[in-house]
């Protein structure tokens, strides 16, 4: 090849690079009729997709009584509709060299199809024929109860930090249905029934209470008439009953102790706080950052690293969520030490954050620390699609622009006044884990 | 982000580069550096991101009989001190920039992960060359750490999943350093001392064994260039590297029940098998994925789909640089372990008595051919690729080599692999949970 043609070849290629990255920051958003969002985010440099479909429905949207049923719905997503039977859906994924799953959460169900870029079409076909078609055939529901029984069992039951996580809820909220697990309690799956599971299907699964989100090797003009065509057949719903709860003030300390075959003890601090829609949120969000990010962080560098009195230690707070939830501390004592003793380090902690504002390092580190873990999500398509999602859940996904920039307005004065605010001593839920040998 | 201009000089780089490439792009360049050094270098321009690691082979096959946990404990101490910064520094300088620099090792090496911006990623090479090249293991440090791995090894026997592994693996290679958990136990690692980690260091960690890879916005040129000023005046001990056996047969199959008070058994069957070199290693990854790979697997349809008894269940080759294991594995509630395990084995008797059906087989392939690209998707997964294929003497071709292999697997193949290492009494057995309900 002469020089000259390959000169030219390798600047077009950059001129071409150049291009893709800056048409690969960009979003094409649109509402089809029936009232699905679509959100499509071309990224070039593997020929994989990323396909996801966020429902605006978890735990959150459950009544007493029924609770984990928005969970026990997303393990029957996968049993078949008339088209596509059971098994189906998961050996058309598999044959074409896509990997799916799903998760529940308080706020939203999420199933995401990762795959060859060109295999596109069949998941969309599929996941336009799941949103109206599912069987909900009652033998299936039967079995599959049974595994849920299972997962259950796996993650509270028999884990210890899901055992106390769960008891620390139900303290927690008298009112909102942040209170009960996501997968529900154990009389509660056991006694759902398939009518019951139909009508939440139906209530809650229709284009208008839904977010379509890919990121991949697409044309993003091109997907969208795909997803028109596919999705767009499908009825508008009657918009889902909205939840109404608010948590009532909370008046005093609550605890509560569980003991339990384990081998260390645990503490777990909950603390009422807003979400994203207080100007509040920012701070507790650099807070969390400050906290628990890093070796360097707050908890791990004073209570791992210096004092060696926990296993591990750390805060969050969970910027997303829908309604007001809690801010989390959580503490696993090293050998010989007390659960009373750490839950007492942990408020003193607490103590130090009302008086004095954390230092100017602590706080540029943690804005450096989150500018950069969001250009690492942009690393891979899956957390694109669905960092995507999660901004367009709580508000518009260009909101996601303006985060770093909101949270990098944060001073320590706000962060003194958030710690101040919200982490008041007769305001705490606090639970432990006694360890039974 | 401003657009920005090439420099001239990384053009005529890239017009090099382009034309020694050829047609059939390698996924990543390779070289040994004069000490040794296996660099490896992968260039993924669009996200500003770099991501280094760092292979020895310097794993806990290499720890004497009486010393289990010590490669683990080197590794988990190279963070924590160098000649110029201590542990805390360290924390502090690398994640002040948003990035992150970890150490550990496993049972075949030590290995250590930098992930930076690329603006930092000289900052990132000087703290990840200090931490391999210069360790001070300051003695408090070492008390720390050991207490610290000490804690958590206690805490794992809440585990039921950690606690099955460990007592299998002591079955599957009973006297092979493989039977041995990488983090030792309470009482071996309480008798590490600082003058056992300086050795391991000296003597393992060098450069005639270590690999380097290098991903991310980064050309190879910048790539050598960067890691031979650091790294290029790193010499070899006098003595040659150590070596290490290969598994021996195992020993009678053995069954084992660790009783603990939970609501669920965990189950796990596991014995001896064949690594990637082994020309039936093909066949048998065909046949694992047939047996309890995926969703439409038969293990999964018997167990979780027809029979509603578990929520987990699968099989899997578990390949390693001196020995192999298969595994077979499901957690169930406690009534229903006999009828579980007696459905693993008629299912693996069925994989040696009969041949799959051509659906499952090619179900098998398309699936393992086509998910590759899925493998490769993101510059950690890469980094970890190029280096596991280096590490296992398996050639940076191996992903085409993979995908001729499987695609040219027959029905016959897989019965005849699966005689050799599917017989159910050939099974090391153990299970984790309550004897009776």
């Amino acid at each position: 090849m002469r020089p000259f043609l390959v000169a030219t070849l390798v600047l077009l290629l950059a001129a071409a690079g150049a291009s893709a990255q800056s048409s690969a920051e960009r979003v094409l958003a649109a509402t089809l009729e029936n009232g699905l969002r679509v959100l499509l985010q071309e990224d070039h440099r593997s020929p994989v997709v990323s396909f996801q479909m966020w429902y605006r429905v978890g735990s959150r949207n459950e009544a007493r009584g029924a609770t984990g049923i928005a969970h026990f719905l997303e393990h029957m997503m996968f049993k078949g509709t008339p088209t596509y039977g059971q098994g189906q859906f998961a050996r058309l994924v598999e044959q074409n060299g896509g990997q799916d799953n799903a998760f529940t959460s308080q706020d939203v169900t999420s199933y995401y199809v990762n795959i060859a870029a060109d295999k596109i079409d069949l998941v969309i076909e599929l996941e336009a024929d799941r949103m109206h078609n599912l069987k909900l055939d009652a033998k299936d529901i039967a079995s599959e109860r049974e595994v849920v029984i299972e997962e259950r069992r796996t993650r509270t039951e028999d884990d210890p930090g899901g055992f106390l996580g769960e008891e620390v809820g139900a303290i927690a909220f008298r009112s909102h249905p942040y209170g009960p697990p996501i997968i529900g309690f154990m009389e509660d799956i056991k006694r759902i029934t398939p009518e019951e599971i139909r009508a939440f299907y139906k209530a809650y699964y229709m284009p208008n209470n839904a977010i379509l989100v890919a990121a991949g090797d697409f044309k993003a003009a091109e997907v969208l008439a795909k997803i028109r065509a596919k999705f767009g057949k499908i009825p508008r719903g009657t918009p889902p009953p909205p939840v109404l709860a608010v948590e009532p003030p909370q008046n005093g300390e609550r605890r509560v102790i569980v003991s339990k075959q384990a081998q260390l003890p645990i503490v777990y601090l909950g603390y009422h706080v807003p979400n994203q829609k207080s100007g509040d949120a920012f701070g507790l969000e650099m807070l969390s950052s400050i906290l628990s990010e890093g070796r360097a962080s707050r908890l791990y560098k004073r209570l791992v690293y210096q004092r060696q009195i926990a296993l591990e230690a750390g805060g969050d707070y969970n910027y997303f969520s829908q309604d007001p939830n809690l801010f989390w501390f959580w503490a696993t004592p090293m050998p010989g030490q007390t659960p009373e003793s750490m839950e007492k380090a942990l408020l003193a902690e607490m103590e130090t954050l009302k008086t004095e504002p954390v230092t100017e390092e602590e706080l540029q580190r943690a804005k450096n620390q989150v500018e950069a873990a969001f250009v690492f999500q942009e690393d891979s398509v899956h957390r694109r699609a669905s960092l995507l999602a999660r901004f367009e859940l709580i508000g518009g996904y260009a909101d996601k622009d303006r985060f770093v920039e909101r949270l990098r307005a944060v001073t320590a004065a706000d962060v003194q006044r958030v710690a101040r605010t919200y982490f008041s001593d007769d305001k705490k839920n606090v639970g432990v884990l006694l360890p039974r040998p | 982000m401003r657009p920005r201009r090439l420099p001239a000089l990384l053009v005529v780089l890239a017009l090099l580069l382009a034309a020694s490439a050829g047609a059939a792009k390698p996924i990543a360049h390779r070289e040994v550096l004069p000490n040794g050094i296996v660099l490896l270098v992968a260039e993924r321009p669009a996200i500003p991101i770099v991501v280094v690691r760092t292979f020895a082979h310097a794993g806990a096959v290499l720890d004497p009989p009486d010393r289990a946990g010590l490669a683990n404990l080197t590794g988990a101490l190279l963070t924590r001190g160098t000649a110029k910064h201590s542990g805390p520094e360290l924390d502090s300088a690398i994640e002040f920039v948003g990035g992150s620099l970890s150490a550990g090792a496993a049972r075949d090496g030590l290995t250590a992960s930098l992930s930076v911006l690329k603006k930092d990623v000289g900052l990132g090479l000087d703290l990840l060359a200090e931490v391999l090249l210069t360790p001070t293991f300051p003695d408090d440090e070492l008390k720390r750490k050991a207490a610290q791995i000490q804690a958590a090894i206690k805490r794992s026997e809440e585990d039921p999943g950690t606690v099955a592994g460990r007592a299998l693996a002591k079955l599957v290679f009973p006297s092979h350093p493989y039977g041995v958990p990488v983090e030792g136990t309470v009482e071996s690692v309480g008798k590490l001392t600082r003058d056992d980690v300086v050795r391991f260091h000296r003597g393992y960690v060098r450069p005639d064994t270590t690999i380097i890879a290098v991903v991310g916005a980064v050309t190879v040129d910048e790539a050598r260039r960067e890691i031979v000023a650091r790294f290029g005046g790193w010499k070899a001990p006098a003595e040659p590297p150590p070596t290490v056996s290969s598994v021996t047969p195992g020993a009678t199959p053995q069954t084992q029940v660790i009783e603990k008070e939970l609501t669920q058994a965990t189950i796990l069957l596991g014995r001896q098998a064949i690594r990637q070199t082994d020309p039936d290693y093909f066949p048998l990854t065909v046949g694992s994925y047939v047996l309890g790979g995926g969703s439409a697997s038969r293990l999964y349809s018997r167990v979780r789909e027809e029979g509603g008894l578990a929520y987990a269940v699968y099989s899997y080759a578990n390949p390693a640089r001196y020995g192999a294991s298969f595994i077979v594995s499901a957690q169930t509630r406690t009534a229903e372990v006999p009828k579980v395990v007696e459905i693993m084995r008629e299912e693996l008797a069925r994989m040696t008595r009969e041949p799959v059906t051509e659906r499952e087989l090619k179900l098998a392939k398309d699936y393992l051919i086509g998910s590759f690209p899925l493998r490769l998707d993101t510059t950690s997964k890469v980094a970890d690729f190029i280096v596991a294929v280096e590490e296992q003497g398996l050639g940076l071709d191996y992903a085409d080599r993979y995908k001729e292999r499987v695609a040219k697997v027959t029905a016959a193949d897989v019965q005849r692999v699966a005689a050799k290492y599917f017989a159910p009494d050939t099974f090391n057995r153990v299970v984790v949970g309550a004897p009776k309900p």
